[in-house]
């Protein structure tokens, strides 16, 4: 057996399982996007899609509020997983733990405890309009920013434990090193840790970015009707107005503006760490 | 000789710390104080104190059948998703194929693509080809979203990984299972043990796919959650919640105990 | 001879009623309250009466919609129920049976528009949601008393409307759009109100416990919503009371349609005409407060003050023709998301 063989026996069950359980089924559903009303096939949903401001809009908040909620995992993820990895042991299991607790409650009923502290008699509304930073009447629910807020702390655990695992590995003592020759403490960090732990952010924002692209519940809870993402409105398609050809060609607008933004980043993230 | 960590910067982590700690674990403080009211609302605080909707969950045969059905769904889940996705992750990051990029994308698709659009050609493909949907659709199809983060995690800790060492272990003269085994699979492990945890997760809090491939019988706990909320949306969705939330707690202590857990994480 | 053939026939019969002792049908029903309802009023009595076991799948309208489409090819529900109008396209997708009227003990005493096409395999109706305005009694200042009210400038920071996905949304909408002065033709003078209720402060939801959340936590005083959750929120203990607005009670019909392609036709049948048959009817009055589409139900009590029955006041529901909004709802929707989006 070549080294090669190898490597495609290893690849085998996952391209099974990719082609015949996922390619098959979605690639029949997205081919409804192109599929005309008399068997032909049309452009029409794609230019429905592309000519409409409400739509585009949509698919502009989607990218934006992906990106901020990216952005702020990785702020928050990064300092997180590097105390994580240099705490003791134990405090360590504790700091882990306290990350994913999140992904152990349902989605629904988490975003439910999001919506009742951030709902216009809740404790987080309430506060900001005690310190007067808000208007009277004012509630974070049904805006961006509540989006946001509930998505992030779903996300993080996937950037934090993506950047731990990379810097569990980094050998403490090229830090040491780095202080040694008479970097700070955070000059350390920004050129020894930082260039070293690429490959767990560049993993970390991949699936944060993608998953708060195409999440639907914590966004529709949060956001509600008012602030809709492209999920949100494939789900539409797909249960309300039971149009599937339209919900079909958002998905591939979906699909081709996520890839749009994540080529280039693995591109420069690979060429940057290689 | 090295100088500590500024005093400044160790202040400054610990209110890091406390600050993420109350962003992470207030909504979930709110669920188990929704749990624990007395009335029939979703509302907090809690209007008095009583356990009645953990009562009415563990003496409900619809709960306890759900949850059943999810905990074995996601446990088939982890190893499948674990064994697929870590397999490829370890092909991907050999380079040795051509398209190993491509390769790499293709295998993150399955994420990107919102999952109503993938249950509903599921359940099309599966209905044309085997009829009535069964725990095995389940299975596949959850399996197909939850592989991708294990590939993604094993890629990450491989990327760090030494590239010499499984070298090194061929010069010795060790064969190809020996190497897989004793060199490269303790590299992945970390990244293995991320991605089944996060395939784990996805699967027992799957409620896309599960609402959509279910028959009568096959029905998961989070798509119990969500039939439960239109017509009694009572603390009772909260009281599972928090009955979750316990279970995984006290399951890291029990590992603890036996084996402690800083050799877990410390790997 | 005769002996072998009584004893053969005798055979088949044992064979049969064994058969039928077996046979299961599958069917939707929409979680919760409504379940354990639909469970005493209908399937429990009829598994008894046939002996035949029921099994339900807990999915609403627009889910086991999406999910009967994707199964063409091997449906897996014999009976399907559905609140939004589904059926209509479903008959015209071929999803669903046509229905002979004469099958059907109980179709003959249906008010009329409850059977409105049988034959071309829309299901008949077995429950009617009035939707009216439910309202906070503790909490509002001066109760609505008519649709015209909710465009009351003092409601705006306190009222919560339905978004148009949800079919009380929908048909909600359609009623304020009627007594503004629109019509199933120009939604403009709905739409312009809505807006205005929202530079008010008024709040969109999408799903029902956001509602009772929002009357439980948030200072709700009025929404146009329907009866049935108007019933839940009161049995919940909410000081919620539903009113019918002046201008008229639109209603909302929940279907038992008959899925095409499945080999338990006849029981399925069976299952629909005990959904349609008075006893059924009455039960779901008094646990949910539904209005008997079964003319030949009597309510009594409590139950009749809350809920219209017989011909005359069924005949005073609205009903918003149901072909034209399935032919409109999507340029609606649309319509709907552009007039609220932010």
């Amino acid at each position: 057996m070549t080294d090669r063989q190898e490597s495609a026996l290893l690849l085998l069950p996952g391209l099974l399982l990719l082609a015949g359980a996922f390619l098959v089924p979605i690639l029949q559903m997205l081919a409804l996007s192109v599929a005309g009303p008399d068997g032909g096939w049309t452009l029409d949903h794609f230019r429905r899609f592309l000519g409409d401001g409400f739509y585009l809009a949509v698919l502009a908040r989607t990218v934006r509020l992906s990106l901020v909620i990216t952005a702020i995992c990785l702020a928050v993820g990064f300092p997180m997983a590097y105390i994580m990895a240099r705490a003791r042991p134990r405090p360590r299991v504790w700091l882990i733990v306290l990350v994913i607790l999140p992904l152990m409650t349902s989605v629904v009923v988490r975003t439910f405890g999001w919506m009742v502290l951030l709902s216009r008699s809740g404790l987080v509304s309430g506060l900001l309009r005690d310190f007067g930073l808000a208007p009277r009447n004012f509630a974070l629910m049904y805006t961006e920013t509540a989006i946001v807020i509930g998505m992030v702390q779903v996300l993080l655990p996937f950037m934090a434990l993506s950047i731990l695992g990379v810097i569990l590995r980094i050998d403490p003592r090229i830090e040491e090193a780095a202080r040694t020759m008479g970097c700070s403490f955070l000059r350390a960090l920004a050129a020894v840790v930082l260039p070293l732990s690429l490959p767990g952010i560049v993993a970390g924002s991949l699936l944060v970015f993608t998953l708060s692209a195409s999440s639907f519940v914590t966004p529709n809870l949060l956001g509600g009707p008012r602030v809709q993402v492209l999920a949100a409105s494939v789900w539409r398609a797909v249960t309300q107005t039971l149009d599937w050809p339209f919900a079909a060609a958002q998905a591939v607008i979906l699909f081709a503006g996520v890839l749009a933004i994540l080529v280039p980043y693995i591109r420069i993230a690979g060429r940057g760490h290689g | 000789m090295v100088r500590a960590v500024p005093p400044a910067l160790r202040v400054a982590a610990v209110v890091f710390v406390a600050l993420t700690a109350v962003f992470l674990v207030g909504p979930l403080v709110v669920v188990v104080g929704v749990s624990l009211s007395e009335s029939q609302f979703i509302a907090f605080p809690p209007a008095g104190l009583s356990l009645r909707w953990y009562d009415r969950v563990l003496s409900s045969e619809a709960f306890l059948a759900a949850g059943w059905l999810s905990l074995r769904l996601a446990l088939l889940v982890t190893l499948s998703a674990t064994l697929v996705g870590g397999a490829a992750a370890i092909a991907i990051h050999r380079r040795r194929l051509p398209g190993g990029e491509v390769l790499g994308a293709l295998f993150l698709s399955p994420l990107v693509l919102p999952t109503i659009i993938y249950a509903i050609g599921m359940l099309m493909l599966w209905s044309a080809l085997f009829g009535p949907v069964s725990l095995a659709a389940l299975w596949i199809g959850h399996t197909v979203i939850a592989a991708p983060y294990v590939v993604r995690t094993t890629l990450a800790v491989l990327a760090d990984s030494d590239p010499f060492a499984e070298e090194a272990a061929r010069t010795m003269g060790a064969g190809r299972l020996r190497r897989l085994w004793l060199v490269v699979l303790p590299q992945c492990l970390p990244g293995l043990g991320a991605g089944a945890f996060f395939a784990f997760n996805l699967s027992f809090d799957e409620a896309v796919l599960s609402l959509f491939l279910r028959r009568p019988g096959l029905t998961t706990l989070p798509v119990q959650i969500y039939g439960q909320l239109e017509f009694s949306p009572d603390p009772s969705v909260a009281a599972v919640s928090s009955l979750m939330i316990a279970v995984t707690v006290g399951l890291i202590v029990v590992i603890d105990r036996i084996v402690g857990v800083q050799k877990v994480a410390s790997t | 001879m005769r002996n072998t053939v009584l004893l053969s026939v005798s055979a088949a019969a044992a064979l049969a009623a064994a058969a039928a002792s077996a046979q299961t049908i599958t069917i939707n029903s929409f979680g919760g309250r409504y379940e354990e309802a639909h469970r005493k009023c209908v399937i429990a009595p009829f598994e008894a009466a046939t002996g035949a076991k029921v099994q339900i799948v807990t999915a609403y309208s627009a889910d086991a919609f999406a999910q009967l489409r994707a199964q063409a090819a091997a449906p897996q529900f014999d009976v399907i129920h559905f609140s939004g109008g589904q059926e209509i396209l479903g008959a015209k997708e071929g999803l669903l049976a046509p229905i002979d009227a004469a099958s059907l003990a109980n179709a003959a005493d249906l008010v009329e528009v409850a059977r409105p096409n049988l034959a071309g395999g829309q299901g008949p109706a077995y429950s009617i949601v009035a939707l009216g305005l439910v309202y906070n009694s503790q909490a509002i200042p001066a109760p609505p008393t008519a649709w015209a009210d909710l465009a009351r400038p003092e409601y705006a920071g306190n009222l919560v409307l339905t978004d148009m996905s949800n079919t009380y949304g929908l048909q909600g909408f359609l009623m304020l759009n009627q007594v503004l002065g629109g019509d199933m033709t120009n939604i403009q003078p709905g739409l312009d109100a809505v807006k205005t209720m929202l530079d008010g402060g008024a709040v969109v939801v999408s799903t029902s416990p956001e509602i009772m959340q929002e009357f439980a936590q948030n200072e709700a005083w009025v929404a146009p919503y329907s009866s049935d959750y108007a019933f839940t929120l009161r049995e919940a203990g909410l000081p919620v009371v539903f009113a019918r607005g002046a201008e008229g009670t639109p209603a909302v019909f929940i279907t038992a349609n008959l899925v095409a392609n499945r080999p338990n036709a006849e029981l399925a049948l069976k299952f629909i005409d005990r959904e349609i048959s008075p006893e059924a009817q009455v039960c779901f009055a008094g646990e949910m407060r539904y209005a008997p589409t079964n003319l030949k139900a009597e309510l009594t009590g409590a139950v009749a003050e809350d809920t219209p029955y017989g011909a005359e006041a069924l005949g005073s529901l609205l009903r918003f023709d149901p072909t034209v909004i399935e032919a409109n709802r999507a340029a609606w929707v649309e319509a709907w998301n552009r007039t609220i989006a932010r």
